[in-house]
């Protein structure tokens, strides 16, 4: 086993670098467990509650959002965790995996870290395999630490069994896009295309079970989502998903050893293309430049943001279908359109829609500080453009992403609604989308602040991000308080259809906004440049 | 004398660009060779495959004795290697880093050598990887690599970035190891280090070895510039067959001369009176420029 020599010491090494993010992360996910099961317990104690849950959750818009509904007959704690926890969870753990590895692989030998380690008398897949040991590790540890919070704080309906089979969800998940990671790190010559590929296959993923989850069942179980999103626990406890995964990560893991074994360092598979001999006259000007920094990732969101908003929208017509089956549904949208449940639905897409599109906003921000950690911002500072100009055009550029992409997508998801032939009108799905730019535009402002003050808190943005998220995912399932609500812009933007147009709100934020992205300014027009 | 590493006829495409043509040259025991080329004309690919971490299309390389690829690990046991762009993790020290490259060698740890090489090299092993400049990273990997017992040291432009006191550390250490007989295969730009410090050179351009031999040998090709002062006229010194780019400055001749026709020149001379011959000798470097500007040139 020449190729494996050194394996075992590599691995002892990448742990003793690895270990506090793994257990930041592991960290992280206890939490989101420990919140959602000590909330639906708290929350939902009562059957009838329960109940009355199951109805809303037939809808097959929310099936669509959440998870095929599972056990409505007897909605326990465990089925409503089980369905509503899941795919967030995946798609959070996924991500953890896919970060691991490329960080572990192709980051280190674009580096050219691993062309040190490999000139010394290790194997040629010692480096691989210990990243391998890694993404076991962190994902058996994942399994313990959620089994053993459900089990801790469950009720009776969350039994071992399904605790276990949680917790090995979580973790096969992991393991799953960690291993398409493993190949897609052999595709790609460069770390960010390894990781692009993997977030596509996950993105692409959760669409193929978006639209699977509303009728075309076998795309679901093609999607890994889907697939282990089959495993239904606490209610049907199916075990075969998990075999299934294991074997796909085992094939993948086997695969990417092979491909690694024998291509060049430094490689990939997939062809690079030849650039550019000149600098165009738009890349010679400073917002064409930024442009140019964040072209690829921004084509490769603003695809993502059509399929994800056509997959809603393509669903919507579905909702009509089951209400006419549907009595008890009926009756209640009769006595109160408010509760429209169609209508809601908009709502609520349109809002996670632009949580989608925040993303690429503040990645447009944060790139600013990510050229200055690499120091190639002092450049850029050190010719003519004063440090505001440079800021400023950052802002412009993420303002003007956030408004095209909620353009794109509100249009992508109402031009599908009205495709399949869901009566809507197109301009309030429009106008509803862009009621959301001025919440993007405070989450710019707040990265603003961050970068101008505190450029080493930067990424602190994705948690508040992420807490701005599970506020507005999780607010129509428990009772948060207001105090904490408040905190989201999003909570603050009208809810259109079923509320309306708000200019108290689009003008409150869009001032605050402003004023953060000028205090923002201040403090980097002030501090050092690393 | 045991040939070390021997290369022969090597040959590698990336995608549609032919990186190497045809690379042939051998490094014996004990030596130390200097590898030399413009940018792009092939040495860090010939190195790489060296090290087993790219694979040749066609061709053999050999250390010790071995093949490169299919016993990279063994052979890494006697090899050390600097790249000229040494980069790490940023969150490890400097000391760990060395440390741990050492102790991916299974041999135990010099620690006597390594603190004299990080004093020499004036060294500080306490800072993380992230604050060194570049000249500290690649102090790192020649420290890791001089405190290694190694038999076949491989230097990618190892000094880029160090100063030029610590220029001369790194020669001291490579004539410290040739005299205990490992070999050493140096690819530089500094065409001064190489002339000090190398008893061989290959000269590679387009992926192909166009020189390759001793040092002594190599000058035999070259010219020195002769400059002349003579009581007579010198009539026909333009069409002798050993001068050229004759230039007649006032009273001065200054010519290049063949250096194996000295001769020749001599008993040419002779009949005239001679005021002043001073000849200087053939510089590495004339020999270097002319091999990389023939590709400036565009051949």
């Amino acid at each position: 086993m020449q190729a494996q020599a050194q394996t075992g010491r590599l691995f002892r090494f990448t742990l003793k670098k690895e270990w506090l993010k793994i257990l930041l992360w592991l960290i992280g996910a206890a939490f989101y467990v420990i919140l959602g099961i000590f909330a639906f317990v708290e929350v939902y104690g009562d059957p009838s509650e329960r109940e009355a849950m199951a109805i809303a959750m037939e809808n097959p818009a929310m099936q669509a959002l959440f998870g095929r509904l599972i056990g409505a007959d007897d909605y326990t704690i465990g089925a409503m965790y089980s369905q509503t926890m899941s795919l967030i969870g995946y798609v959070i753990f996924a991500i953890m995996s896919i970060l691991l590895v490329v960080r572990n692989t192709r980051s280190e030998e674009e580096d050219g870290i691993l062309e040190l380690i490999q000139a010394l008398p290790t194997g040629r897949l010692a480096h691989t395999t210990s990243a391998i040991f890694i993404l076991l590790l962190s994902n058996a540890l994942l399994a313990v630490v959620s089994a053993s919070v459900l089990l801790a704080l469950g009720d009776r309906s969350i039994t071992l069994e399904g605790a276990v089979l949680t917790g090995l969800s979580y973790a096969t998940i992991g393991l799953i896009f960690g291993a398409v990671t493993l190949v897609t790190a052999q595709l790609s010559n460069n770390a960010r295309g390894a990781m692009m590929l993997a977030f596509g296959v996950l993105g692409i993923s959760y669409m193929m079970r978006i639209v699977g989850d509303s009728g075309y069942e076998l795309l679901s179980w093609l999607s890994p989502l889907g697939l282990i999103y089959g495993t239904e626990a606490f209610v049907s406890n199916n075990w075969f998903p998990i075999w299934i995964g294991l074997a796909l990560s085992l094939a993948l893991i086997v695969t990417a050893l092979w491909l690694k074994n024998r291509r060049d360092m430094g490689a990939g598979l997939l062809p690079d293309r030849a650039g550019k001999k000149h600098a165009s006259s738009f890349l010679k000007t400073l917002f064409g430049f930024t442009f140019k920094l964040l072209k690829t990732p921004l084509i490769v969101w603003a695809v993502a943001m059509l399929l994800l908003g056509v997959s809603y929208g393509s669903v919507i017509g579905d909702v009509e279908g089951m209400l006419e089956g549907n009595e008890v549904v009926a009756q209640i949208i009769a006595t109160d359109p408010s509760l429209n449940l169609t209508d809601q639905f908009i709502g609520v897409i349109l809002g996670v829609l632009a949580m989608a599109a925040t993303i690429p906003s503040l990645q447009v921000m944060l790139k600013l500080r990510g050229e200055e950690k690499k120091h190639r911002m002092e450049k850029v500072i050190a010719s003519a453009h004063s440090r505001l100009t440079v800021f400023s055009t950052f802002i412009l550029l993420s303002t003007l992403v956030a408004l095209v992409f909620q353009l794109l997508q509100s249009l992508a998801f109402g031009g599908s609604a009205v495709a399949v032939g869901y009566d809507v009108s197109l301009t309030d799905i429009i106008t509803a989308g862009l009621g959301y730019v001025p919440a993007i535009l405070l989450m710019i402002g707040v990265a603003a602040i961050l970068i101008g003050w505190f450029p080493k808190l930067t990424s602190l943005i994705w948690l508040y991000h992420f807490f701005v998220f599970v506020v507005f995912y999780f607010g129509g399932l428990f009772d948060i308080p207001e105090v904490i609500n408040g905190l989201s812009p999003f909570y603050h933007i009208p809810e259109q259809p079923i509320e309306s147009w708000n200019w108290t709100v689009t003008l409150v934020l869009t001032a605050l906004a402003l004023l953060f992205m000028a205090i923002g300014s201040i403090g980097y027009r002030k501090r050092d440049i690393d | 004398m045991k040939k070390v590493i021997e290369i022969t006829k090597l040959k590698k495409t990336f995608g549609k660009t032919e990186a190497l043509t045809d690379v042939t040259f051998d490094v014996n025991e004990g030596e130390i060779v200097g590898f030399i080329g413009p940018n792009g004309a092939g040495k860090s690919t010939t190195i790489r495959i060296l090290l087993g971490l790219i694979k040749a299309d066609s061709g053999t390389a050999k250390i010790f004795g071995e093949d490169v690829w299919d016993d990279a690990v063994s052979i890494h046991k006697r090899v050390a290697y600097v790249p000229g762009d040494v980069n790490l993790w940023p969150n490890l020290t400097g000391g760990q880093v060395i440390d741990l490259f050492l102790s991916m060698r299974g041999a135990k740890v010099d620690k006597k050598r390594k603190e004299e090489l990080m004093k020499r090299f004036e060294f500080d092993p306490t800072k993380k990887c992230r604050a060194y400049s570049k000249g500290n990273r690649q102090k790192v990997a020649l420290i890791a690599a001089f405190a290694a017992d190694a038999d076949v040291y491989l230097f990618d432009e190892p000094t880029a970035g160090l100063d030029p006191l610590q220029e001369r550390v790194f020669q001291s250490y490579a004539r410290e190891v040739q005299q205990r007989g490992a070999s050493v295969l140096l690819s530089s730009h500094i065409l001064s280090e190489v002339e000090q410090l190398c008893d061989k050179v290959a000269i590679i351009r387009q992926g192909e070895i166009v020189e390759s031999g001793s040092l002594t040998d190599l000058r035999h090709l070259t010219r020195s510039q002769i400059n002349l002062k003579t009581a007579e006229e010198l009539p026909n010194l333009e069409e002798q067959s050993f001068a050229h780019n004759v230039v007649r400055e006032k009273d001065e001749i200054v010519f290049q001369l063949d250096s194996d026709h000295l001769n020749d020149f001599l008993n040419y001379i002779e009949p005239f009176t001679v005021l002043k011959l001073e000849s200087a000798p053939p510089r590495l470097e004339d020999l270097f420029m002319r091999h990389y500007e023939t590709v400036k040139g565009g051949d």
